[in-house]
């Protein structure tokens, strides 16, 4: 049996201290990763003083403001650029006249912590799935292979549903999109990780380690983390956007946050008819996300290089679910 | 080779099952009574009864599963309450909601998602692996970068909304090309080509940012590889460095992350098929969910699962084709 | 597109508890009358005979069989296809709410205490076949209607028929329903328990077709349905995705006054996205520009970006069907019990707020009544909890003191996730907005539509405070107060639309003293009287009346809107 994806040739382990700085050396000398990291902090920033921007600018993120729609139009903003003003700088919601820099930010909370949530779920049991196969013997392998090709073909809509309908109403929708994204989406990872694993198990120095009577799980730790770490981080950088883009195709299909609260995807959902009548309705949480996209993208890719002096990101990428297509 | 497919079989029938189970188990605690929605809004109970009666929900959980794989394996019939259906092997049971046959439900609705399916994959191969190699060649320059940007929109926008730019500005505001509507293959292969183009376009753009990526890391991986500079230090052109050794090295994981992409998506994409009318599985999917159709829904899983096996498959023997390194246990 | 909204048919049909098949709604062409009057699309030049008329639609017509068909006044597509006993009036606004006679000579001739009903066919009505059409086929079409195989349609011949609660269907008991007689080929009885005036009303259903016993298919029937209307299906694919009606060349159109059949060919795309269709039609290319659509209605999206085009806006057809939108109580719940909640809670609403998540003031119209405002129901205007414009939330404070809720009170309100526009969470949100200004705090419910229909029609697990609404099944009082008012229809294990579990004697026998009735105009004034009555009681809060707005493809002409369907009729548009 092979792996589905290229088996990268293995990077050799580095002690844990020295890589992590000599990687904030090299990341420093790049100004591409440098301002992405510095987009992302913002962001997070930004959502995490959300209330205190909010009380800031005077708006309440679920505050109606009927006077500033125009009824007799469907609801569109007065004014232009989507109603922005003074008191609301990014413009209104059409329908509502809900103030959209607070929604946006209040919505940056819910679709990190729902991507960063999903992504690190999917990374543990990625690598916990794929070094249990990597390391253990043909029927392990196979048996965790077969688990794998499973929850690939289980449709997410199908899960999504039957999990809100068994939930307490009480149990935060968030928590219950980031088990959903993260449980079906972890098959990716594994593959990256099974196949380093396979390659590296038979390197002299994790040989070395067995050797000398280290166990299974001890040479997994000590001996093959670290090398894991580049392919996967990597990796994860494109699964944490992804997992944005399924939580706004949840949203879109009446299984995402529950209202009134507002997520990217929500928003996205909610602004798809309106790009003609009221381009900023769209643009604007199109626009955060594709900077989140571009930033997680670049800084992905940066660090991955950094981690791997031997040049060249070698990217493994799985797949996104059926539900984002 | 022999063992290796027995192996992959055994392992094949192993998903389905599993699959099976899952959606029958998901399906017991979705919420709403297939037997009321199918009898009609303000029927009375003595006729949701025979409804339920008929549909088989009456008999225990375990049984109705049962009766399925005996239906997969032998064939079973069933009673419209007017007429009696045979059902022949494989038969994967009558929608509760439109008495159909699934089998025959999902062979109708194969084609078109198999349509939507190759066709973005040529897309997304044509778009990712070109801007792939390009962004390689032009490694750290504005090509690169325009390119990175223009294919992570086309990644980091949802469909639903990539799909409907894609539709005004084409077919509305430019006028292009007609709104597409889906026209089978064997009716007219000239129409059936000029009516998909949006929807693989809309996939493949949304997919092909992954390809680039994986293209573009790839050709970079081997172009710094020894042979590779040994090649150059000898002075060989970087156009035939790139196109005749960095090129192949990235054939072969492309081409597997494609297999299972392509895997998956028999299960239909929904939000494409939805937008552009495309009436596949992905739509076959989403309606038998709505309307708590265990028997489409469960026909629809397998199917995906029955190619996610195939694209694993698949992918392993050109994995291996590709890499002669590469053994098949 | 919005999948959520891409429900089944059936469905469609449950939530709006009408008739959502894609039959009834559809709605394009100039205002109606009675409103500011538009100009329809081209009604300049005649309508003329032949070309191709494309209906674009979301929902594919899979149940095509008359005994299935649940239809407000026999649907829009249905309607090319089985014709009726009686049937609505083909004309635009209050005219168009009228029943008049289709297969037979008349609306019916009811016996003294309106229990007895007879019809007589017109001389010379044929099938697709060349076959006449004789009484005893209407009768066994209605019987096919009680074969739990056919489910679907409406409840009233099961109510109403002497028998009906109890007889199967044709498949199980051949001998067929004793109290529908047909005494020779041309005439027909029916026998009822009780008095009921707006019986012809009901005969405009699809289960008035007339099916012939020997090319019935049974479940199969719907492929390839027998036409006795103007057109014939000649394809029917993908279990009604692609329907195609052809000319039915024994139909005598002078035979039917009301059907114009322009066009020679019906081409129905259905599984299309919303956003799309609209937009096809908009852009009105090819074969779209002879395009309609019978269940696809303009979004706020699409109004507000109509709103300065002339041209597109003179292609908008609106109309009104009979359809309010309200908070629903469940007094049987604490603290909903006590009548100054309720009341507190109608001074709380911030209709505009509502208004605009419905889409905004051209697409709803606020309510505070919950018959419909057309003459036709009866309505009589009141407003007994004022909340103005925008809500009262002083005046809703103090009602809550005085209920001994002095600190303001926390409740749940169940609603869909489904997007329509009606159940949905932006309604929702706009209630929870208003009543939070009032101190009262409340928790969203949002149930997958399945399980919320189920909870809200359920008498014991009905929740409190949920939002409903109700779709008229024709344009008359008692189709939309008796289901809800009316103590004898709380059905303890079924489908239960009386939401408040109101059993009082005197609406009771107030709703059998004007069913009596046979002229419906004095019956229409004390369902206005009965509504304006039982509100005072504030068991529900009305919330809007939807307006319908729909587009058609540049070359549709003769778009005629009833006050009945509140939709285009289909049988009046032409392309040439």
């Amino acid at each position: 049996m092979t792996a589905v994806t290229g088996v990268p040739a293995p990077v050799a382990g580095t002690p844990a201290t020295g890589a992590a700085r000599q990687v904030g050396r090299r990341l420093r000398t790049r100004p591409a990763a440098l301002v992405s990291a510095a987009v992302l902090l913002l962001l997070i920033l930004l959502a995490a003083a959300a209330p205190l921007l909010a009380a800031l600018t005077g708006q309440d993120p679920y505050a109606y403001h009927d006077d500033l729609v125009d009824s007799a139009r469907g609801g569109v903003p007065y004014g232009a650029f989507g109603g922005a003003s003074a008191d609301h700088w990014l413009g209104v919601e059409p329908g509502t006249g809900r103030d959209l820099f607070v929604r946006l930010l209040y919505g940056a909370r819910v679709s990190l912590l729902v991507a960063v949530g999903a992504t690190a779920l999917q990374v543990l049991i990625g690598l916990f799935v794929g070094l249990a196969a990597g390391l253990g013997n043909r029927w392990v392998d196979g048996l965790l292979g077969r688990i794998t090709d499973v929850l690939v073909a289980l449709p997410m809509l199908v899960l999504a549903i039957a999990l809100t309908a068994v939930v307490p109403r009480g149990f935060p929708r968030p928590l219950l999109l980031i088990l959903v994204i993260g449980f079906l989406g972890w098959a990716g990872t594994s593959r990256i990780v099974r196949a380093q694993t396979l390659a590296l198990k038979n390197l002299d120095f994790v040989a070395a380690a067995r050797l000398s009577g280290a166990g299974r799980w001890r040479t997994a730790r000590r001996e093959l983390l670290p090398s894991l770490a580049a392919p996967v981080l990597t990796y994860a950088a494109i699964l944490l956007p992804a997992n944005i883009v399924v939580e706004a195709s949840l949203s879109f299909l009446g299984v995402g946050v529950t209202p009134p609260t507002p997520s990217w995807g929500q928003m996205l959902s909610t602004a798809q008819t309106w790009f003609r009548a009221d381009p900023a309705y769209v643009l604007l949480p199109a626009g955060f996300l594709f900077v989140t996209v571009l930033a997680f993208t670049v800084l992905g890719d940066a660090v991955r290089t950094a981690l791997d002096p031997r040049e060249a990101s070698r990217l493994r990428v799985g797949t996104a679910k059926e539900t984002a297509r | 080779m022999t063992r290796y497919l027995l192996r992959r079989l055994a392992g094949a029938a192993l998903v389905l099952l599993a699959l099976s189970v899952l959606v029958y188990a998901l399906f017991y605690v979705l919420p709403g009574d297939p037997a009321r929605l199918a009898c009609g809004e303000r029927c009375n109970p003595a006729q949701i009864a025979q409804v339920r009666a008929q549909l088989g929900l009456e008999e225990g959980a375990f049984t109705q599963y049962l009766h399925f794989l005996q239906g997969i394996v032998a064939g079973r019939s069933y009673s419209t309450g007017t007429e009696l259906v045979r059902c022949d092997a494989p038969c994967l049971g009558l929608s509760y909601q439109t008495d159909q046959q699934v089998t025959a439900l999902i062979l109708e609705r194969l084609p078109a998602t198999a349509s939507l399916a190759l066709g973005a994959l040529v897309v997304w191969l044509l778009v990712g692996v070109g801007t792939g190699l390009l962004s390689a060649l032009r490694r750290g320059g504005p090509t690169e970068r325009i390119l990175t940007a223009v294919t992570l929109a086309g990644t980091g926008t949802p469909v639903f909304i990539l799909g409907l730019l894609l539709l005004m500005l084409v077919c509305a505001h430019l006028q292009w090309l007609p709104f597409p509507t889906y026209v089978p293959l064997g009716e007219d292969p000239e129409q059936w080509a000029w009516n998909m183009l949006l929807p693989w376009l809309t996939l493949g753009l949304f997919e092909s940012a992954k390809y680039a990526r994986l293209t573009r890391s790839s050709v970079l991986e081997t172009l710094a590889e020894d042979h590779i500079r040994t090649f150059r230090a000898y002075g060989a052109a970087e156009r035939t460095l790139v196109t005749r050794h960095a090129l192949r090295g990235a054939v072969p994981p492309v081409l597997a992350v494609s297999a299972v992409d392509l895997g998956s998506m028999f299960g239909g994409a929904l939000l494409t098929e939805s937008l552009f009318g495309i009436p596949g599985l992905g739509r076959t999917l989403i309606e038998g969910v709505r309307r708590i159709d265990l028997p489409v829904v469960v026909g629809v899983t397998l199917v995906m699962g029955v190619f996610v096996v195939l694209a694993g498959v698949l992918a392993d023997l050109l994995h291996a084709a590709a890499d002669r390194r590469v053994v098949l246990a | 597109m919005r999948p959520s909204s891409a429900l089944s048919r059936r469905l469609a049909a449950a939530a709006t508890g009408l008739v959502l098949t894609t039959g009834l709604a559809a709605c394009a062409g100039p205002q109606e009358a009675g409103d500011k009057a538009g100009s329809a699309a081209n009604t300049d030049t005649a309508p003329r005979k032949g070309g191709t008329l494309t209906v674009l639609n979301n929902e594919a017509q899979s149940d095509f069989d008359p005994a299935r068909l649940y239809t407000s006044g026999g649907g829009n597509v249905p309607s090319l296809v089985f014709r009726t006993l009686t049937t609505r009036n083909r004309e635009a606004g209050a005219a168009g709410t009228e029943v008049v006679p289709d297969l037979a000579t008349d609306t019916g001739r009811p016996n003294k205490d309106a229990t007895e009903w007879t019809y007589t066919l017109k001389d010379g009505l044929k099938y697709e076949d060349g076959t006449p059409i004789t009484s005893a086929d209407v009768k066994y079409g209605i019987e096919r209607s009680f074969a739990a195989e056919l489910s679907g349609g409406a409840p009233y011949l099961r109510d109403w028929l002497i028998g009906g609660d109890t007889y199967q269907g044709p498949y199980k008991d051949p001998k067929g329903l004793a109290s529908i007689v047909t005494p020779d080929p041309r005439t027909i009885v029916f026998k009822l328990r009780k008095p009921e005036g707006e019986f012809p009303f009901v005969a405009t259903q699809t289960q008035f077709a007339p099916v012939p016993k020997a090319k019935d298919t049974g479940a199969k029937y719907e492929e390839h349905p027998v036409s006795s209307g103007p057109y014939k299906v000649v394809r029917n694919e993908n279990d009604g995705e692609r329907l195609v009606l052809e000319r039915n060349e024994h139909w005598d159109p002078k035979t039917d006054e009301e059907r114009k059949a322009y066009p020679d060919r019906i081409d129905v795309r259905s599984g299309l996205d919303e956003a799309v269709i609209n937009q096809r039609l908009a852009t009105s290319a090819g074969a779209d520009s002879a395009a309609v659509t019978t269940d696809t209605n303009l979004g706020p999206a699409e109004l507000a970006q109509i709103g300065s085009d002339k041209a597109l806006a003179a292609r908008v057809g609106t109309g009104h069907f009979g359809f309010t939108n309200y908070l629903a109580f469940n007094p049987e719940v604490k603290p909903f019990d006590n009548p100054k909640v309720r009341q507190a809670i109608s001074y709380a609403i911030n209709r505009t707020s509502v208004v605009n998540a419905a889409g905004g003031s051209a697409l709803a119209e606020p309510a505070t009544t919950f018959l419909p405002e057309k003459k036709a129901f009866g309505f009589e205007p009141y407003d007994h909890f004022p909340a103005g414009k925008t809500g009262d939330p002083a005046k809703a404070k103090q009602l809550l003191k005085e209920a001994g809720h002095p600190d303001g009170l926390k409740i749940t309100l169940l609603h869909s996730t489904a997007q329509n526009r009606a159940t949905s969470p932006e309604i929702a949100t706009a209630v929870q907005e208003a009543l939070a200004k009032a101190g009262i705090t409340v928790e969203l419910d949002g149930q997958e539509p399945n399980s919320f229909n189920e909870k809200r029609w359920s008498v014991k697990d009905a929740p409190g405070f949920f939002l409903s609404r109700w779709g008229a099944d024709w344009p008359a009082g008692s189709a939309f107060l008796a289901p809800i008012f009316d103590g004898r229809q709380i059905v303890a294990d079924g489908s239960n639309y009386n939401h408040a579990q109101l059993n009082d004697p005197a609406v009771n026998k107030e709703i059998d003293e004007i069913s009596k009735l046979t002229d419906l105009k004095a019956a229409a004034s004390r369902w206005g009287a009965l509504d304006k009555k039982i509100g005072e009681q504030a068991l529900d809060v009305p919330l809007f009346h939807p307006v319908y707005k729909r587009l058609v493809g540049k070359d549709v002409k003769n778009v005629v809107i009833s006050d009945w369907t509140g939709v285009l009729d289909i049988s009046q548009v032409a392309v040439k």
